[in-house]
């Protein structure tokens, strides 16, 4: 037996081969299956580069018209931005990390085999960088190339590209750090209420650091003093935020010796991290997956009222038997970190922006900006939605598929279950949309009629979106995927996020035109009664359109067989 | 390979493993021999799963020591590893891999060069009646025909030992016999196999020796006739593990 030959010192280039391999069979299989999602991907992901490559040029040619503040401005933002992102992708990389660890069959499988740890380490920290960095390269490439193309040098393509590379290993690194510790430190039933304490003191100190920009008057020599002692700590000589913002300031002052001098300091210190974390973990990684992977599950104790308490609360417009589930519904989201967590980030974000609209410094009269702004938060409340619901809105028909049976015993129509659904997501998505609207529009003061105007715009696209995810959940299910991101990613899925994004470019164009016209009238707070109509048609289309979709997916799912 | 072969290829001695409070494994030895098909049966939670996974390293028992071939897991885990397969209750493969590129990839991870490996391949095939299916992504597999590649990928390299956890589950009859064959002739070519299952005839109809855990500790050991004895009834597997453990449990 077992005539197995020595086993190589390393594969990592078998692994990364392998991992290669699954990558092109996954292009290729997305090209023939899906080419339309592909395609549309592809175009969003330009029109929101493009977006903001356009957004940054502005900013930095409005900078520059004023040299001393551009002066004192432009590192800043390198430095802040920069900094963000190294605390955001620490916390990122420590979230895909622990999961590629200790939370993936994969790890475990290689582990088993006669593979070194070190590999295995190692092939992770790609992964995880990889994965988690692509938002940065989303984000930054365009505020680089922004700042590239007013410098006006071809030196500085090549050096703010070398920055970006040199600087994303670090958070890596850190991340990596941070999930091996996570895992060999802290049992598993401290890492929820440990990442919900470090999720609410980051919030914290980002809220004080931002309302840390805005006090007093910005014009006067007082305020900038204040400004930069507050801004301090994010210059340490020891961050590498300051070291890439020193590096990119010294290029564009074309001190290029200095600027790559502060280049190899990142590059350096990034590669060091990389080796010393890669070796630690590598090292002392059974260690962590024998605590990570020993226990089942957290042992917690989750108390279960039918339907009572918040769900009663919520749904108690259903009968009993709808509100059950419901309440099945909302207690899953919320025992499900993935749904609740990207809903609290996109509008967690959107809160931020609208706690700091009082200190606009733009005058709210002019140009029609009183309306110009409220439409902009209805357009971003509006595209965060339809994510929400094409994500977990969609799949929640199809997840009942094998489970239909037992829902189907229920005594109520099979089609009414679609209502529960329904009034689940419509209960959900209502509550964090129109307490952001409502905010938003109290902050800036806007008339009861507009005001009156964007909530019911608001309700009708809640109600057109989440009657389009169950609605054509329904018609075009997948019953036996149980992953809620395939089912979200099949030919339904596809057609829903078409759907939704049609309606939603039909509701806001509508909104959009109404705002237009209303900016050229003698009194903007008071819309025309071209304006009400074109809002009113947008009101009707987005309810018309989510009607039909509940009633055809109704019609379907009373008679499907699974 | 360890010249000795005297040496057993599975060897624990008062191994002991806890999560927190509770025990899961008390102070285990056993000792399987190369060429023996070892079943390791017990109720729910009573310390198979955690077992096997500190032979094959993924778990590090906080007392006693274990050895693959003479190889200390852990010490020497690459030597050890070397020598043994282990196939997982939830089989893994990657999704987007065909099962030929999964194979071929486990192939080149044991260092069998291209001829011996298509050579192997084509047997297991045969065996495993995969070759209808193992050119297609492996997301499209059910859970018998994952379980059979698994299988393969397993069995490529010939190991020493093989290591599976309840492997009939979600199985046809056609491949549990299949499976059950192949365990029993990779036992007379002078392999180990360790199995836990639940199922308990085959336990019954296939293994050598029958290992009882329950709580953690070992009960009860030895050839169905052994247990017969200690049992002190002339019955089938079922009911002398339904008596052991009872009595354990009283």
């Amino acid at each position: 037996m077992s005539n197995a030959p020595p086993v190589a010192p390393s594969l990592l280039g078998l692994l990364f081969r392998v991992k290669a391999r699954t990558i092109l069979n996954r292009l290729r299989l997305t090209v023939q299956e899906a080419p339309v999602r592909l395609t549309a991907t592809v175009f969003l992901v330009a029109v929101i580069w493009v977006g903001l490559y356009g957004m940054f040029y502005l900013v930095f040619e409005q900078l520059r018209r004023t040299p001393l503040e551009a002066t004192v401005a432009i590192p800043l933002v390198f430095n802040f931005f920069f900094a963000a992102m190294l605390v955001l992708l620490t916390f990122s990389n420590a979230v895909i990390a622990y999961g590629a660890l200790f939370g993936k069959e994969e790890a475990a499988y290689l582990l088993a085999a006669p593979i070194t740890p070190l590999d295995v380490v190692t092939l992770k920290y790609w992964e995880t960088l990889i994965m988690a960095s692509w938002a940065l390269v989303l984000l930054g490439f365009p505020l680089m190339l922004a700042m590239a193309d007013l410098t006006a040098q071809r030196v500085f393509y090549v050096l703010f590209l070398a920055f970006f590379l040199a600087f994303i290993p670090i958070p890596a690194a850190l991340g990596v750090l941070l999930a091996w510790s996570a895992a060999r430190f802290f049992p598993r039933r401290l890492l929820r209420p440990l990442s919900v304490g470090a999720g609410v003191v980051l919030s914290a100190a980002l809220l004080f650091g931002i309302r840390a920009l805005h006090v007093g008057d910005s014009a006067t020599e007082e305020w900038l003093r204040s400004f930069q002692s507050r801004m301090a700590f994010v210059q340490s000589a020891f961050l590498p935020n300051n070291w890439v913002a020193l590096g990119i300031d010294r290029a564009m002052n074309e001190q290029i010796a200095e600027s790559v001098l502060y280049l190899g300091v990142t590059a350096a210190n990034g590669l060091f991290l990389t080796w010393l974390v890669v070796r630690v973990v590598a090292r002392r990684l059974d260690t962590a997956l024998d605590r990570a992977s020993g226990s089942r599950g957290s042992g917690r104790r989750f108390p279960s009222p039918a339907a009572g308490g918040l769900s009663g609360l919520l749904f108690f417009y259903l009968p009993t038997s709808l509100r059950l589930v419901a309440a099945k519904d909302l207690r899953t989201f919320f025992r499900d970190p993935l749904q609740w967590s990207q809903l609290a980030i996109l509008f967690g974000l959107l809160a931020l922006y609208l706690t700091n609209m009082p200190t606009l410094r733009v005058q709210l009269s002019g140009w029609g900006w009183y309306l110009v702004i409220p439409f902009l938060n209805l357009c971003a409340v509006s595209l965060i939605l339809a994510t929400f619901t094409c994500r977990f809105v969609f799949p929640l028909v199809s997840l009942e598929g094998r489970k239909l049976w037992l829902v189907g015993l229920l005594p109520v129509p099979r089609g009414d279950i679609l209502i529960a659904k329904f009034a689940f997501a419509m209960t959900v998505t209502l509550l964090v949309a129109l307490t952001t609207m409502i905010v938003a529009m109290v902050i800036l003061k806007l008339a009861v009629v507009w005001a009156a105007i964007h909530v019911v715009v608001t309700v009708a696209i809640c109600f057109g979106l989440c009657g389009f995810s169950v609605g054509i959940g329904a018609r075009l299910p997948m019953f036996r995927e149980s992953n809620a991101a395939r089912i979200a990613n099949g030919l339904g899925g596809t057609t829903n996020l078409l759907a939704s994004i049609t309606l939603v470019a039909l509701v806001l164009s509508a909104v959009g035109s109404a705002t237009w016209r209303a900016r050229y009238l003698p009194d903007s707070a008071i819309p025309d009664t071209g304006s009400l109509l074109l809002c009113s048609a947008a009101v009707v289309l987005s309810f018309g359109a989510g009607a039909l979709a509940l009633t055809l997916g109704r019609r379907h799912f009373d008679r499907v067989e699974v | 390979m360890n010249p000795d072969e005297s040496v057993p290829a599975i060897h624990l001695t008062g191994v002991r493993k806890a999560y927190g409070k509770k025990v899961a494994v008390q102070d285990l030895s056993l000792a399987i021999p190369r060429g023996e098909l070892f079943a390791f049966l017990g109720p729910n939670g009573a310390g198979k799963t955690t077992t096997i996974k500190m032979i094959v390293g993924l778990l590090q028992p906080q007392a006693g020591e274990l050895r693959v071939c003479g190889h200390q897991i852990g010490a020497n885990g690459l030597a050890a590893k070397a020598q043994l397969a282990y196939v997982p209750d939830q089989p893994f493969l990657y999704e987007k891999l065909t099962g030929r590129e999964f194979l071929y990839f486990v192939a080149e991870m044991y260092g069998i060069p291209p001829s011996r490996r298509d050579q192997t391949l084509a047997l297991l095939e045969r065996k495993l009646d995969i070759t209808e299916f193992v050119d297609q992504l492996t997301e499209s597999y059910s859970h018998g025909m994952k379980q059979r590649v698994v299988l393969a990928a397993a069995l490529l390299h010939e190991p020493t030992v093989l290591v599976v956890d309840e492997p009939m589950v979600g199985l046809d009859p056609k491949t549990i016999r299949t499976v059950k064959n192949l365990f029993v002739e990779h036992a007379r070519r002078g392999g180990t196999v360790f199995m836990s299952t639940h199922t308990l005839d085959i336990a019954e109809a296939v293994a050598d020796r029958i290992g009882i855990i329950h709580r953690g500790r070992l009960i009860a050991i030895g050839s169905l006739g052994e247990l017969r004895a200690q049992a002190r009834r002339e019955h089938s597997l079922e009911e002398i593990f339904l008596q052991l453990t009872e009595e354990e449990h009283e």
